[in-house]
């Protein structure tokens, strides 16, 4: 048996538009991710004790249970409640809520790290409350959680692989269609995993170039 | 009928002997797949890292081999590592048990993970120790294991626990190529009739189950660890 890659590139297209879609599907959940991390971490830091302990149970949760599992409770359990939710549907709450109890973690580890003393200071000078989020607090929690945001970021693209499961088109689903048609297996796939390579380490470099230049963050990204 | 009523009325006959019989079988595959896997790896990252180092390996080129492939493997999702990895085997006509499949996944992934974290061990001790153990005439191995290895493990064990749980859930996508661990578990109840409530409810009680308490474990060791290596140096506690 020898490996056949002509047959296999005729293929390349329609994979790089499935890297897109897994891109996008990212973006999305660790956009609405993001929101809801911010929201868990400030009731983590200032919230009432029972929210406190709702968030903390949510966290602990979602973030000790395989994504896969809960993405199949989603889809295969909730239509018991008369929930029918489509793959895409399934797919991004799934990974949204998944990436809501990581990122409030993340934000949560961000908020210790600010200097009680700066804060304070800026007390002594007379800032009002706006000014001391937009000239102390903003760019320091911006720069503590750069380099972890974007490294889940990547995490969360490499996560995207499981939509395939649930039959979203993306870009292993498009390999595993690709497979079931041609049978070229070890092609198919290696080029997948290259694919998925070289898009890992073009987002980092982006990430890192982006972060640099704007927040003079040095930390290596993924 | 209502979700939550059907459910209590097939509860009796879901949690019979046999079916949790048959999910101690498949939660135990789950372990023994996450935890040999993370031991190979282990093995297998700590051999790449170290031949990472300058010190110990003074060829370039091949250094730089086992930095692309580290790289690389880190940047596969599981579940396309997995697929290369079920149809590599095909490929070589090696006809293994889907055990031995799982685990070479698990292992393979596992080792890029490791090799990073333990280089992050390695960098986290100063240079100057290789200089000063060059310098007093100790060959490299030996420097490794008598001086940077003692300094490096404790930045080596918290991620490293980390990860051994975090590779429990991520075998649940080794279902896909029909290995019977929870995951399949609970797809295959789901498929002689049991709703996908009950099944799927049971499994992520029992991922949750298994993984907390890990990670508690792996906390718990690392406190006692680092307070007991504090004592050794008689450094003040820890606040």
């Amino acid at each position: 048996m020898q490996l056949q890659y002509g047959q296999v590139l005729g293929y390349l297209p329609d994979f790089l538009i499935g890297a897109c879609i897994a891109l996008l599907i990212a973006l999305v959940a660790f956009a609405l991710g993001l929101l809801i991390g911010l929201g868990g971490a400030s009731t983590l830091a200032y919230g009432p004790r029972p929210a406190r302990l709702a968030v903390r149970c949510y966290v602990s949760f979602f973030a000790n249970t395989p994504q896969l599992v809960q993405i199949f409770f989603l889809f295969f359990a909730l239509p018991e409640f008369g929930v029918l939710l489509t793959p895409v549907q399934a797919v991004l709450i799934g990974m949204t809520l998944n990436a809501g109890a990581y990122l409030t973690e993340i934000q949560r580890a961000g908020f210790q790290s600010l200097p009680q003393a700066e804060i304070d200071a800026t007390e002594t000078l007379g800032f009002s409350r706006l000014q001391t989020v937009r000239h102390v607090i903003a760019p320091h929690i911006v720069k503590a959680l750069y380099p972890s945001l974007s490294n889940h970021y990547i995490i969360m693209t490499l996560g995207t692989s499981m939509a395939a499961i649930f039959g979203v088109e993306e870009l292993t689903a498009r390999a595993l269609n690709a497979n079931a048609i041609s049978f070229r297996s070890i092609e198919i796939f290696s080029l997948t995993a290259l694919i998925y390579i070289g898009l890992t380490i073009i987002a980092s470099v982006i990430l890192y170039t982006f972060g640099r230049l704007m927040f003079r963050v040095k930390a290596r990204v993924f | 009928m209502n979700a939550i009523d059907q459910l209590i009325a097939e509860a009796p006959r879901f949690f019979s002997y046999w079916n949790m019989m048959f999910l101690g079988q498949a939660a135990l595959n789950t372990l023994m797949v996450s935890f040999l896997g993370c031991l190979i790896g282990y093995f297998v990252g700590f051999v790449i890292a170290t031949l990472r180092l300058a010190e110990v390996l003074p060829v370039g080129p091949l250094r730089a081999l086992f930095i692309g492939w580290t790289e690389a493997i880190r940047r596969i999702p599981f579940l396309v590592l997995l697929m290369c990895v079920f149809f590599g085997f095909q490929l070589s006509g090696a006809h293994q048990r889907l055990f031995v499949i799982a685990l070479t996944a698990v292992a393979l992934r596992m080792s890029a993970l490791a090799a990073e974290n333990i280089r992050a061990g390695y960098e986290s001790v100063h240079r100057l120790q290789w200089e000063a153990a060059a310098a007093l005439n100790i060959p490299p191995l030996q420097a490794l294991f008598r001086i940077i290895l003692p300094q490096a493990w404790r930045v080596i064990l918290p991620p490293s626990t980390i990860h051994a749980v975090s590779m429990i859930k991520e075998t649940s996508l080794v279902s896909q190529i029909g290995f019977l661990e929870l995951t399949f578990a609970a797809r295959m109840l789901n498929q002689r009739g049991f709703s996908a409530l009950i099944c799927f409810g049971t499994i992520l009680i029992l991922y949750f189950v298994i993984s907390w308490s890990f990670a508690a474990l792996g906390r718990y060791a690392e406190r006692r660890l680092v307070t007991e290596a504090r004592r050794h140096l008689q450094l003040p506690p820890a606040r």
